[in-house]
């Protein structure tokens, strides 16, 4: 009989992983299909150059989100400079602008006869400024807007690492003599290493599945090579081979993340150890910092949202109150079902892993939370192949007629495609709740005679409360922002605010993209400024 | 708990109503996005009582949902830019035969097929910046002529995935052969005043600013810049750069269109019919050259002044098929990739 309740547990997960495994089933079915000769022309051609700049733009964008990310978390972990309150959470703004709405605003600024041309000439004209204006485009303005996009995952969970290290570390480092640099480079950044590695797999794996930005800046990259092998060669054959080999490496970086993140565990701080005692800052060393803060603030979020208040004034256009609450509402809708299924799913899950310490299940889980690794434009292409065959057979072995129109073209197929890419926030974020819940809780609360599902209800989910907020703000936010896999599966007439804004930008209006685009900002601000305000108040 | 069944009965409302379909609408897949096209849409209803439905997207994604669908599928309508993107579209057999007496007298024959028509014209113009090109550079400049010498670094276009740009490589075959075109693109290439980028617009202000001489772009650019709508800086670099139709002693400067299909598993096809009729129709084309600066499919509209400035009387390639421009596709993109047009 224990036997039998335990086998019940591993059916959910091997569903959801079954679930994963669609779409790269798709991918590495499309290798026994004819292709057209696009790859062997791509070889000829421009495949090396497809790859450098892969390449280029992964390390760059890596690069500078370390600086930027890891600088501003140590500097607001250890030390006390005018704006630090203030820097520490508003740094995580940038988090509300996606990659290919800063491309927008960067774009706008620099290039020819663009706001930066204006702001000058009304200064002063009579110089042709637009020799003048570096012109930030191409892989410049990819890396440039790839880097204020995602530098917060670093600047996040490298702090997280910072938090719980021990002054009595520091402070027999600096009786040995040490100086700040040498505390920062021979003790901080070690003990930090896994929290920079999951920050950077993280922002690794957004930048190689970004198609938005680089697409925007016409970068050769792997995912331009997919998108153009279909859009442009008509060869989606080729495409799904070529995001074979792009999951890859994005996987490269999964493993990566997991095997860090399971070799370290972040531990809560135990009472033991001395808070960390913050450095106050003075004289040009504080401005300097001061400075260093409010330039990233700045650049990742003042600078785009100012860029699209500068155009709604520029270019007003009448919008429909209506039309922004069925957007408003539409957006709603698709988080709420989402998160309830996203939550529902997570919690069974954790919940029987916590009931069975069992190394196979925790791998099961594993593979169902990779999905978050998949593009979202092969994600939404592979679902449709999908649905569209497996529907077909449900129509012949039942009889029935349009059965796809329940799959396809609802939204039945988002919330699919948002359950596989959000699943591992889901899991993860329940899961790091759990581990602090001693299981001799659960022991306890069974000798008080209290059911198993009482204890889940009393005592698991008002212990996971938090968490709980914490996934669906997280949820939501990445919800608001998606793009490709919305643009390809969202039934007629229904808009997001991010298919409204490509759809402008797409067609040369990006003036008025930014309408959508502010108001997706500043939901998502709101959002964070929930988060910040209730779950991450020390932060 | 009431919460979560509250939820439960809107998704199931929600899909109830997408899938229950009304029979006074017809449903369109474009990839065509303009404000004003709404507004037409908006006026196709009040005239015929039909309801427009529509999803938009990049082409390629909605003809890949079009073709997963199937016999399920409720679009009826399929509009697209590009003459090459509707060929590809025809080759998968995602259309059915339009059969309209209207549509035959009223579109030119190289602007149609049996399966798809177009809707509105587009040329692809040479501009040029009158403070660095003479007159005497003009004469009879036509888009062969770019490959000479004389161009070098002095062009600007976009990169080579510009569907545009593979429609006209593709006329320029149809004319002159593969072999031909490979040796003029080489030179063409070896042209460029910088790495190709941006949009077309981007290519003309990229004349104005002098970062190049002349670019390659299509016609309506200059005219959306010139009406002022992207502010007075871009209205000012327009009236800094000038429109020269290529090959007027020729065949004509390649044109290229937006077009329509009704599509195969249409549930509404009399509608589609009628809405593609509609767009066909003198109020309609009108509406759409007001708005949007492109040349009217049918006779007896009036262009928009902001585009008939440039001239309205000039050499249009009519004798170029434009479903040659699918036929050559890959081929043209092939070369072009090899020319290293990145």
């Amino acid at each position: 009989m224990k036997n039998l309740n335990n086998k019940i547990w591993f059916i959910l997960p091997f569903i959801i992983s079954l679930l994963v495994f669609i779409p790269i089933a798709i991918i590495i079915y499309s290798f026994f299909l004819e292709t057209s000769d696009y790859i062997s022309l791509l070889s000829k051609t421009y495949l090396l150059n497809y790859l450098v700049q892969t390449f280029i733009l992964l390390i760059s964008v890596i690069f500078l989100t370390s600086i930027l990310g890891i600088g501003s978390a140590y500097f607001v972990t250890f030390y006390k400079f005018p704006g630090c309150n203030f820097f520490s959470w508003s740094l995580i703004l940038s988090f509300a602008i996606p990659g290919y709405i800063y491309a927008y605003s960067l774009n706008a600024f620099f290039s020819n006869y663009g706001v930066g041309y204006t702001l000058l000439n009304f200064i002063y004209s009579g110089i042709n400024y637009n020799e003048v204006i570096p012109k930030i485009n191409g892989i410049k303005g990819a890396i440039i807007s790839l880097s204020f996009s995602l530098f917060v995952y670093v600047y996040l969970i490298v702090r997280i690492s910072f938090n719980y290290q021990s002054q009595n570390m520091i402070d027999a480092a600096k009786n040995l003599g040490f100086g700040p640099i040498k505390i920062f480079t021979r003790i901080l950044l070690p003990a930090a290493r896994p929290g920079i590695i999951v920050g950077l797999s993280l922002v690794g794996m957004e930048v190689l599945s970004d198609f938005g930005t680089v697409s925007f800046f016409s970068v050769n990259t792997l995912t331009l090579a997919i998108y153009d092998s279909w859009l442009i060669y008509d060869d989606l054959t080729t495409a799904n081979q070529f995001s074979f080999y792009l999951i890859l490496f994005i996987f490269l970086f999964f493993f990566i993340e997991n095997y860090t993140r399971s070799r370290s565990k972040f531990h809560t701080p135990s009472k033991s150890f001395k808070d960390i005692k913050k450095i106050t800052l003075k004289g040009n060393k504080a401005r300097f910092v001061t400075l260093f803060f409010f330039l990233i603030f700045f650049c990742s979020f003042i600078f785009p949202l100012m860029q699209m208040i500068y155009w709604i004034v520029k270019f007003p256009k009448f919008y429909g109150v209506f039309e922004f609450m069925e957007i408003f509402l539409n957006t709603l809708y698709l988080i709420s079902i989402s998160t309830s299924i996203l939550i529902i799913f997570s919690l069974i899950i954790n919940y029987g892993i916590r009931l069975n310490q069992n190394s196979l299940l925790s791998y099961l889980t594993i593979i169902c939370t990779s999905g978050y690794a998949i593009p979202g434009v092969i994600m939404a292409v592979t679902l449709l192949t999908f649905f569209s065959y497996f529907s077909e057979i449900i129509e012949k072995l039942f009889y029935l007629n349009n059965i796809k129109n329940f799959f396809i073209g609802t939204t039945f197929a988002l919330f699919v495609a948002y359950f596989i890419r959000f699943f591992s926030l889901a899991v993860n974020g329940i899961k790091s709740g759990y581990e602090k819940l001693n299981t001799s809780m659960d022991s306890a609360s069974a000798m008080l005679g209290f059911s198993k599902l009482k204890t889940f209800k009393k005592i698991h989910l008002s212990f996971l409360k938090k968490n709980l907020i914490l996934i669906s703000l997280l949820i939501a936010i990445d919800i608001i922002k998606e793009l490709p896999m919305t643009l390809i599966l969202r039934p007629y007439n229904f808009e997001t605010f991010a298919t409204k804004a490509y759809y402008y930008a797409s067609q040369d209006l990006v003036e008025l993209a930014s309408t959508p685009s502010l108001l997706l900002v500043l939901i998502t601000s709101f959002l964070i400024l929930i988060l910040k305000r209730f779950i991450l108040k020390d932060f | 708990m009431l919460k979560k069944k509250a939820f439960f009965f809107i998704f199931i409302f929600q899909i109830i109503l997408q899938s229950t379909a009304l029979s006074k609408e017809v449903n369109i897949f474009t990839s065509r996005h303009y404000e004003s096209d709404i507004k037409l849409y908006e006026i196709f209803r009040k005239n015929t009582g039909i309801k427009v439905n529509i999803i938009s997207g990049e082409a390629k994604a909605l003809e890949k949902r079009i073709i997963e669908e199937g016999k399920s599928s409720k679009a009826d309508v399929f509009i697209t830019v590009d003459a090459g993107a509707l060929g590809s579209a025809h080759d998968k057999g995602i259309f059915q035969e339009i059969k309209s007496k209207t549509l035959e007298t009223s579109i030119p024959k190289n602007f149609r097929t049996s399966h798809w028509v177009g809707i509105t014209k587009r040329a692809r113009v040479i501009y040029y910046n009158p403070e660095k090109v003479t007159s005497e550079d003009l004469k009879n400049l036509s888009y062969e002529d770019l490959s000479s010498e004389k161009w070098k670094n002095r062009i600007a276009i976009r990169p080579s995935s510009n569907i545009y740009n593979i429609s006209l490589v593709s006329s320029i075959i149809e004319n002159q052969g593969v072999e031909k075109t490979e040796i003029w693109l080489k030179g063409f290439v070896k042209n460029f005043s910088r790495e190709p980028m941006g949009d077309d617009r981007a290519q003309i202000l990229a004349v104005a600013a002098k970062e190049a001489d002349i670019a390659v772009a299509n016609s309506y650019y200059i005219a959306i810049m010139l009406s002022g709508e992207k502010g007075e800086e871009q209205k000012k670099a327009a009236k800094k750069v000038k429109v020269h139709f290529p090959n007027q002693n020729n065949r004509g400067t390649h044109m290229n269109i937006s077009g329509a299909g009704i599509l195969k598993n249409a549930p509404n096809k009399e509608n589609a019919r009628k809405f593609i009729e509609f767009l066909l129709s003198k109020e309609a084309q009108q509406h759409i050259v007001n708005n949007t600066y492109e040349y009217p499919m049918i006779k007896g509209v009036k262009l928009n002044p902001l585009i008939e400035q440039f001239g309205s009387e000039f050499k249009q390639d009519m004798t170029t098929k434009v479903d040659s421009y699918f036929k050559n596709q890959s081929k043209a993109l092939e070369i072009m990739k090899i020319s290293g047009w990145r």
